[in-house]
């Protein structure tokens, strides 16, 4: 057994051991600070190996686990959501008394998405979802003391289960078809025969689509989404916005975008309605939203739906504007979340949109992150948003998907109804003249994350040749034998 | 040197420069910004010194990777029709600071910052030498103007800035699509992937390509334009924006669509511009006839000078639509003259409302008795704007109704009386203002000072300039209009006694070197 190659889920999911023991120790400080601190350190251990293990693929827990660019990639991407989650968490009220649970569970969560990008096998796959899910039940609920946070644990508890148990009852088939769990087998068992009028495959693939879609918050399996990011604590909210939905896709990639690449006109059409329904959804309910969690919690939902135009076009270039929309992605929404995280502890309704009127001119740095975050997502150019939107409609165009493609435009001119909004109530609001206005201290970590995740939005469209060219390796081990 | 990069970026760092403005450092923002603002004309200047007259071909052409294997690239170049707008670009904006300096708005280096912003967008625009570039100046060009109008705007500029991003961004995102799809069906016929405006000239498109691919770019430049009836935007946005910014958005903003029908439009799609054709002149008589009339009924100045300029475009844009050299070359020559007299018309109609308080029309009277230089300057505007003979304008108007007359004479004829009726509404703002009873309180108020004089008097020079020697611009102009238009032309059957341009092999398919399965389908049509 290749025991480098499994370092980064054995690290991750160790350092969650230590951070949890960590919060036992007598000492004030390192009672509270200690777990963050070691989690970050294993965290950055894990992301050291992960840049060690750039290269070809390397097989490990018996063809379960893959160390290959792509996983590689993507536990670069889980492990920064993961330290700007914890960085954010800074005197965040769920964390302050048992930040050993915190810090840990955020970790746990870490380990199962690295799991799952580094899948293999099918039951690495449903394993690593299950982590990770069963992580983020307990901290969307972490906020005892608020009846909205325990809803949002209970609600994401339930749907989360039933969207686990469609994947695995999908899994279930596919392994029926095709007589394997593992991913390679899948592959060659499906090219050697034809599959397609197979009603075993039809049913696998339908079943699969339904559970990643749970997990992805695509529509129309979204319900869940606004209620839970509503109610889970901010930088939690944060974190499943980014890294859970970069799990999902990257389930979605090692499923459909290798094994099943052949068969691609049996699934695409699914995946690109499943697409298109959840642009439509996500944009159109995003815009009547007040709340901001809620209204990202809906632009997530549409962002879902951009990403899956690039899985729906089945092709490199696709899997290659996933990746990279995936990094803008996570910077920028991590970058609007930020804001509501600082806004959050100086206001008492500080996820309300009307709460950051004016906020620009009080804050000009923060308003400049926040615009530069809602432009991004809005596809702006020349921001890294711009240059993912841009390739997702350049592969689903490059296969004649160019309903997709418009579909997705369309999608992006009703979303800036509400990115703009945001905007013009930062700068051109007026602040409601009776409330004083409290502008609190921000811990230096927090400022810091907010500052990386902004530059990020620039400097990812700015170096975004060679992050094209990393994507684009990453994409192509996809197809490895 | 890279010249041109430099030209775009000089703004960009005025722009940033305006953040170590120290809070209250009202002078050193204002030098500044003057100091961008300045050595961007300069340095255009030297570029115009430097132009090749009589060449056709792409000048000043600058390369460098940014992400090469997506096609994206930083391609900069100029010819005759972009240095024309280019400099006038430089000039404007220079003018639009030199006004800001005297008289400094709120947050002025909030204000600076965004209007050398504006600046960058559209020099970046005029010289972008592929469609990705193309369309990301197109966007960065907007935002300045978002908020421009958002935070500096009068009553009602919420709904104004909403109506204006979400008109022009309906545009621009279709317009996205149809970049993509130009570039991926280039590389299916072609095998090359490239987004290089000179390279995708040589693309043969099948006919319902070339309509489908143009029709996304077309929407997003008849918004920008704008033509009848995608104007929803214009009346709220200049009603509520501030002056100098409804200039801009007048003078050189505008243009931008009419520079992507020239650019983009005709060269890249004739098969489509044929189809087109037709309602795009309807669209453009209909734009000038519905202006003039709604302009004459304006109650306020700027708004009746924001109508006219509806007007002029639709006439700029009847010059492209009629795909006709002589035609075009007046439209180009056009974009300038209408540049220069309508952010003249708006100078002083901002110089007026300013010291008198008032806009109505109706309110004003007389105003020549107390200001004679104001009204002498005013009356030179209007005649420049109502196209007398002798004017500038009128070698410009002349060019697009003569290439107009050679092929749809009916539609000159309506054009005519467009160009007409700019008399009646033009002289009626003059007279009502500056003649009669007087009105509006004490006139010697408004008369002209020093700080309007360095303002108008450039405008005027240049005005006279192009009145009296036309030529010069036309001499630089016509190669690259030549080959601008003459795929259109060769679309739409034109004799080849008028095909003045280089005619690529477009669209004969059989000059490709990878015959597809459409270009087949397409012989059979």
């Amino acid at each position: 057994m290749n025991v480098v190659a499994a370092t980064p889920p054995m690290i991750v999911a160790g350092t969650a051991v230590v951070s949890v023991l960590a919060g036992l120790l007598p000492g004030r400080w390192a009672r509270r600070e200690g777990p963050t601190v070691l989690a970050i350190i294993g965290l950055l251990a894990a992301a050291v190996m992960s840049l060690v293990l750039w290269g070809n693929r390397q097989v490990a827990l018996g063809g379960g686990y893959r160390a290959d660019r792509l996983s590689m990639l993507f536990n670069l991407i889980f492990i920064g959501c993961a330290i700007a989650t914890l960085l954010l968490s800074v005197r965040e009220p769920a964390g302050v008394d048992r930040r050993g649970e915190y810090a840990a569970l955020v970790v746990t969560a870490t380990a199962g998405m690295i799991l799952v990008a580094g899948a293999g096998d099918l039951i690495t796959i449903f394993l690593g979802i299950e982590v990770l899910s069963v992580a983020l039940y307990v901290l969307c609920a972490l906020e005892l003391w608020r009846e909205r946070s325990l809803e949002s644990g209970l609600k994401y508890l339930i749907v989360g289960a039933v969207g686990s148990s469609f994947l695995l009852y999908g899994l279930a088939f596919l392994f029926g078809a095709t007589g394997s769990t593992n991913l390679t087998t899948i592959g060659s068992q499906l090219t050697v025969a034809s599959f397609n009028t197979e009603p075993l495959l039809w049913v696998a693939v339908t079943l699969i689509i339904v559970g990643l879609g749970f997990k992805s918050s695509a529509a129309p399996f979204h319900m869940w989404t606004p209620d839970v990011y509503e109610g889970a604590p901010t930088p939690i909210t944060a974190f499943m916005a980014t890294a859970t939905k970069a799990a999902a896709l990257v389930a979605f990639l090692r499923i459909f975008a290798a094994p099943l690449v052949d068969l691609v006109h049996t699934w695409q059409i699914a995946i690109g309605a499943v697409a298109v329904a959840s642009i439509v959804v996500g944009n159109v309910a995003a815009l009547v939203q007040t709340n901001l969690k809620r209204m990202l919690a809906y632009s997530s939902i549409a962002q879902a739906g951009y990403l899956l135009i690039g899985v729906a076009a089945g092709s490199v270039r696709g899997a290659q504007a996933v990746l990279y929309y995936l990094l803008a992605y996570s910077v920028m929404t991590m970058a609007a979340f930020a804001v509501v995280i600082i806004r959050e502890r100086e206001v008492e309704d500080g996820e309300q949109l009307s709460s950051l009127a004016g906020y620009g001119r009080d804050r000009p740095f923060l308003g400049i992150i926040m615009t530069l975050a809602m432009l991004s997502l809005a596809g702006f150019p020349p921001l890294s948003g711009f240059i993912g939107k841009f390739l997702l409609f350049g592969a689903a165009a490059e296969q004649h998907l160019w309903w997709l493609a418009i579909v997705g435009a369309v999608g992006s001119i009703v979303s800036l109804g509400y990115y703009l909004r945001v905007v013009g109530v930062l700068w051109f609001g007026q602040a409601a003249t009776d409330r004083p206005r409290k502008l609190l201290e921000v811990p230096a970590p927090v400022i810091l994350t907010t500052a990386a995740c902004g530059v990020a939005i620039i400097g990812f469209a700015a170096f975004a040749g060679v992050l094209l060219d990393v994507c684009q390796q990453a994409a192509l081990s996809l197809l490895a034998p | 040197m890279p010249w041109l990069t430099a030209l775009i970026i000089i703004p960009a760092f005025g722009a940033l420069s305006m953040f170590i403005v120290p809070e209250g450092g009202l002078v050193q923002a204002r030098i500044q910004a003057a100091l961008a603002a300045g050595l961007t004309l300069v340095l255009s200047a030297v570029m115009l010194g430097h132009f090749d007259r009589s060449a056709s071909h792409p000048q000043f052409v600058e390369h460098a990777g940014w992400a090469t294997s997506v096609g994206l690239d930083w391609s900069v170049w100029v010819d005759g029709i972009s240095i024309w707008l280019i400099m006038m670009t430089t000039g404007l904006f220079a003018l639009a600071i030199l006004y800001l300096c005297f008289r400094t708005p709120e947050r002025p280096r909030a204000f600076l910052a965004l209007i050398l912003l504006a600046e960058v967008g559209l020099l970046g625009l005029f010289s972008a030498g592929n469609l990705v570039l193309f369309y990301v100046f197109w966007e960065v060009m907007l935002l300045p103007f978002y908020f421009l109008i958002g935070m500096w705007g009068g009553q009602g500029r919420a709904l104004a800035t909403m109506k204006f991003v979400i008109y022009t961004m309906v545009g621009s995102l279709l317009m996205l699509v149809s970049i993509v799809s130009t570039a991926v069906i280039a590389h299916e016929t072609t095998g090359v992937y490239t987004f290089d405006i000179l390279a995708l000239r040589n693309v043969a498109y099948t006919r319902p390509e070339s309509i489908w691919l143009l029709a996304g770019f077309l929407l997003a430049f008849v918004i920008k334009l704008p033509l009848w009836p995608f104007h929803g935007w214009l009346p709220d946005a200049y009603r509520t924006a501030p002056i100098v910014v409804v200039g801009l958005l007048a003078a050189i903003v505008s243009k931008a669509g009419v520079y992507g029908l020239l650019r983009i439009g005709l060269p890249l799609f004739p098969r489509g511009m044929e189809f087109f054709q037709y309602p795009l002149i309807l669209l453009s008589l209909i734009s000038i006839v519905y202006g003039s009339l709604v302009a004459w009924r304006q109650p306020t100045m700027r708004m009746l000078v924001g109508y006219s300029s509806l007007a002029h475009l639709g006439l700029i844009a009847l010059g492209i639509a009629a795909i006709d050299a002589q035609a075009a070359q007046g439209a180009v020559l056009q974009m300038v003259n209408h540049g220069v007299v309508v952010v003249a018309a708006f100078a002083i109609v901002g110089i007026i409302s300013a010291r008198s308080g008032k806009e109505e029309i109706d309110d004003l009277g007389g105003l020549a008795a107390g200001a004679p230089w104001l009204a002498g300057v005013f009356l030179v505007v209007t005649m420049a704007s109502l196209a007398i003979p002798g004017s500038n304008s009128f070698a410009g108007e002349f060019f697009i109704l003569a290439g107009v007359f050679r092929h749809d004479w009916w539609a000159a004829a309506i054009a005519m009386i467009g160009v007409i009726y700019a008399s009646v509404y033009m002289l009626r703002l003059y007279q009502s203002s500056m003649n009669g009873p007087q009105r509006g309180g004490d006139a010697r108020r408004v008369e002209l000072r020093l700080r309007d004089v360095v303002v108008l008097v450039p405008l005027i020079g240049v005005m006279g300039f192009i009145a009296l020697w036309p030529q010069a611009l036309i001499g630089a102009i016509s190669a690259s209009v030549d080959n601008a238009v003459a795929p259109a032309q060769v679309a739409v059957g034109r004799p080849p006694s008028e095909i003045h341009g280089i005619v690529l092999p477009n669209p004969p398919s059989a000059a490709l070197p990878l015959p597809t399965a459409s270009s087949t389908e397409d012989s059979a049509q």
